[in-house]
């Protein structure tokens, strides 16, 4: 009877932490779609994109950090389901494979910044690299808080796991699989197109 | 209706976990609320250095201005003033009127009136203070930096904004102590959003919440969507700032391959207008419950009242275009965005009504905080009609940027949102503190800034009007100008009135906390919401049992009552016929 009541008590916390979550996932959607409808802005009031010649960034990089953080989105996904069910082999294996991952986006996007810089795309040479730095430099801020929230599963994962840490698990995971779809997003329309 | 069983939170014991980093929301409002007083006043004395320099220009500023500006003698020199501007708009909109409404009687009266133990995220409640305490530091403290504190209008436009137009750390620490705030905010608008959701008492539908929390809560839904944006804006102008990116500077993409000003106008104005709604809403909600309580009536057409106010909230986020008439818009689009801000005055109109309606036929009681809310609907009266000349294009172009658009946005929001905030003061003065503020002291404080904030805002559309431009240190420079100088001295003499009026306040609110004895009964305006079914002042677990709702929040002069009451709680019954 206790188990069924704690049961009950832990699924009503999810309710309620999942609607704290969603409302901040609509914040954060709007800091990201007010910088990308900037973008948007000026790539479709330009007729040649991009401007005064530049060079556009090669797609190579931004490719790999889309496999990439598509990539730790599963193992997330995983992780999460091996949690669920206390599989604590499972579970620390798929975690630390999403860490890894998330650092080697984070690397990625290390090399894709000194690769924009080498064929001539400073910082401050005009609103087209402004636009690209200004936008990955933004999600990647939010990559790594998002790296942090993950660093505060350890103790849940390696050590003392309990059924409250579930609530956690879900929703750093919603952060997680929400700045994967950002990133795409940015990748579709940042560099595809 | 409450999604978990909320656990009776021990007292804390130290000073520290009391007073300073406090989980508990009736101890965070009442931080918010000493920090808006103080910025009230810091904002408020910017103000008349403002009007000082307009009334008598070249005069020295009196009684501090020899202190504050010793290199000429008093006067306000024409760099300051330009800081001076911008840090009252900055101030008295962020620092002062967001804090006392939202922070101090969000936090305070959410919890309370929807009947919970506390906000359902009390840490992150608490981080958004100290957050707001960080930012608000960084901004006090860039005035006092070499080059001195950011000077380019509280809207921040580049170039102004941009290291062409504000060399200096001052915009820079603007612009991260704005992002902070922000951050702030937005933590707080999560908490509200989800403890209206899911800590609703039994059987509180969102029909039976009391108006206030209706405002409240649409506020805090503005607050999550918009303030990201305006984020974005700020985050964009301090890498322009900071690392030399080139979204804001002059030019076309295609042949100097730098950015558009204006786009930060649209940011800014995207978050911008709803930002009015998120200043306004808790005032209007909180009006509309006083308004009844002291009519002794329920609230006429709550529900209308209600769902025009959440109409309001979205269609204020389809106008923003209202505010950039004149940066060469397409007649297309300034058409749509006249058409959509015309649209807005349905719903006003229909809340307005209501209003009247609640005290038509009341039996209306004249304490303090109905005085003030019947102040709030005279100035918003005002406020509103002449947003409509500004709405409409061809007088728009003429009025842009004049004294006009000065005098109606301060009687929307300085006006209307600070009588608001008094009324708010004083009637849940007894909740907070547990005592009553003075009436009499009440209603000279009423009186005086009503007649001087009149004066001020009226005077400040009639100067525009005859054409006097905002943000100039000295506009009668200009021969056609120079006419208006007696009516800048008696705006001057206005603001001066206002002023002064505050200090009853102040000494009334100091007194009534640290010195008056008497305590205030638990229910002394004998009204029916939640709250006034604890003790004053609320324990920290504000209810012993979670209260279960039976009726709307304005069960007032209902003539099936029995006994000596002529209002119900909500927690009983309504008589059967």
């Amino acid at each position: 009877m206790k188990t069924a009541n704690g049961t009950l008590h832990l699924d009503k916390r999810r309710a309620v932490s999942n609607i704290g979550m969603v409302v901040i996932l609509v914040s954060f959607a709007m800091l990201f779609a007010a910088l990308l409808l900037g973008y948007v802005v000026f790539r479709l009031t330009n007729e040649v994109w991009p401007p005064m010649g530049m060079q556009t960034v090669p797609l190579t990089l931004p490719f790999v950090s889309t496999v990439i953080i598509g990539a730790s989105s599963l193992m997330y996904m995983n992780f999460e389901k091996s949690f669920n069910v206390k599989d604590v082999n499972n579970s620390k294996k798929y975690f630390f494979l999403t860490l890894l991952l998330g650092l080697a986006f984070m690397g990625v996007q290390f090399l894709l910044w000194g690769q924009m810089a080498d064929i001539g795309l400073y910082v401050s040479a005009g609103v087209f690299p402004s636009l690209l730095y200004a936008l990955t430099w933004v999600h990647a801020g939010h990559i790594v808080v998002a790296l942090l929230a993950l660093l505060l599963l350890v103790p849940a994962v390696f050590k003392d796991y309990s059924d409250e840490k579930i609530i956690w698990v879900q929703n750093i995971g919603k952060f997680w699989h929400f700045l994967g779809i950002i990133w795409f997003i940015m990748f579709v329309v940042m560099f595809v197109f | 209706m409450a999604f978990f069983e909320q656990h009776i939170h021990e007292e804390p014991k130290t000073f520290l976990s009391k007073y300073v980093f406090s989980y508990d929301h009736k101890v965070i409002g009442k931080q918010f609320l000493w920090y808006g007083i103080f910025f009230l006043g810091v904002g408020g004395i910017m103000a008349l250095m403002i009007r000082w320099t307009l009334a008598f220009p070249g005069e020295a500023f009196p009684l501090i201005g020899q202190f504050l500006f010793p290199s000429t003698n008093g006067v306000i020199p024409p760099d300051t003033y330009a800081m001076l501007f911008t840090m009252h708009g900055t101030i008295m909109i962020f620092y002062a009127i967001t804090p006392i409404l939202i922070g101090a009687f969000g936090n305070f009266l959410i919890p309370l009136q929807i009947g919970a133990r506390d906000m359902v995220f009390p840490l992150l409640n608490m981080l958004s203070f100290w957050l707001a305490f960080v930012s608000a530091v960084i901004l006090f403290g860039s005035l006092f930096i070499p080059m001195g504190a950011a000077a380019g209008g509280w809207t921040s436009y580049p170039t102004l904004s941009t290291l062409l137009g504000s060399p200096g750390h001052g915009q820079t620490l603007w612009t991260l102590a704005l992002f902070i705030l922000g951050v702030s905010s937005t933590m707080g608008a999560v908490n509200y959003i989800t403890t209206i959701i899911v800590l609703r008492a039994p059987g509180m539908g969102y029909f039976d919440m009391p108006l206030s929390i209706w405002g409240l809560g649409l506020t805090a839904i503005l607050n999550a969507i918009f303030l990201p944006v305006l984020g974005a804006g700020l985050l964009l102008l301090l890498f322009d700032r900071v690392f030399g990116t080139t979204f804001f500077l002059a030019g076309a993409a295609a042949t100097t391959g730098t950015g558009d000003p204006v786009l930060y106008q649209h940011v800014f104005w995207i978050f911008g207008h709803p930002e009015v709604y998120i200043l306004i809403l808790p005032a209007w909600g909180i009006v509309s419950d006083l308004l009844a309580f002291f009519s002794r009536k329920p609230a006429f057409g709550a529900k209308a009242t209600a769902l025009s106010m959440t109409s309001i909230t979205i269609l204020s986020t389809l106008v923003y275009g209202h505010h950039m008439y004149t940066t060469q818009m397409s007649p297309l689009l300034t058409q749509t965005f006249m058409t959509l801000t015309m649209t807005i005055s349905i719903p006003s109109a229909i809340f307005f009504t209501n209003w009247l309606g609640t005290i038509w036929k009341g039996s209306i009681k004249f304490p303090t905080p109905m005085v003030f809310s019947l102040g709030v609907v005279f100035v918003f009266g005002l406020g509103g009609l002449t947003g409509l000349y500004l709405a409409t294009v061809t007088t728009d172009l003429y009025l842009h940027d004049t004294y006009f658009v000065v005098g109606h946005f301060h009687y929307t929001m300085a006006a209307s949102v600070l009588l608001g905030g008094y009324a708010a003061i004083y009637f849940w003065m007894p909740k907070m503190f547990g005592k009553m503020l003075n009436e009499t002291l009440g209603h000279i404080h009423f009186w005086l800034t009503f007649l001087g904030l009149n004066g001020v805002f009226m005077g400040m559309m009639i100067v525009g009007y005859g054409g006097m431009h905002r943000r100039i240190y000295n506009p009668f420079v200009y021969e056609f100008l120079e006419k208006l100088i007696p009516i800048n001295t008696f705006v001057t003499w206005s603001a001066i009135l206002m002023g002064l009026a505050q200090l009853f306040f102040v000494y009334n609110f100091v007194h009534t906390i640290f010195f008056k004895k008497e305590k205030a009964s638990d229910n002394p305006w004998e009204v029916g919401t939640l709250e006034w079914t604890i003790p004053s002042p609320a324990p920290v677990y504000n209810f012993k049992e979670i209260p279960v709702v039976k009726c709307g929040p304005h069960e007032l002069g209902n003539p099936d009552l029995t006994g000596e009451r002529d209002f119900q709680y909500q927690t009983e019954e309504i008589p059967a016929t």
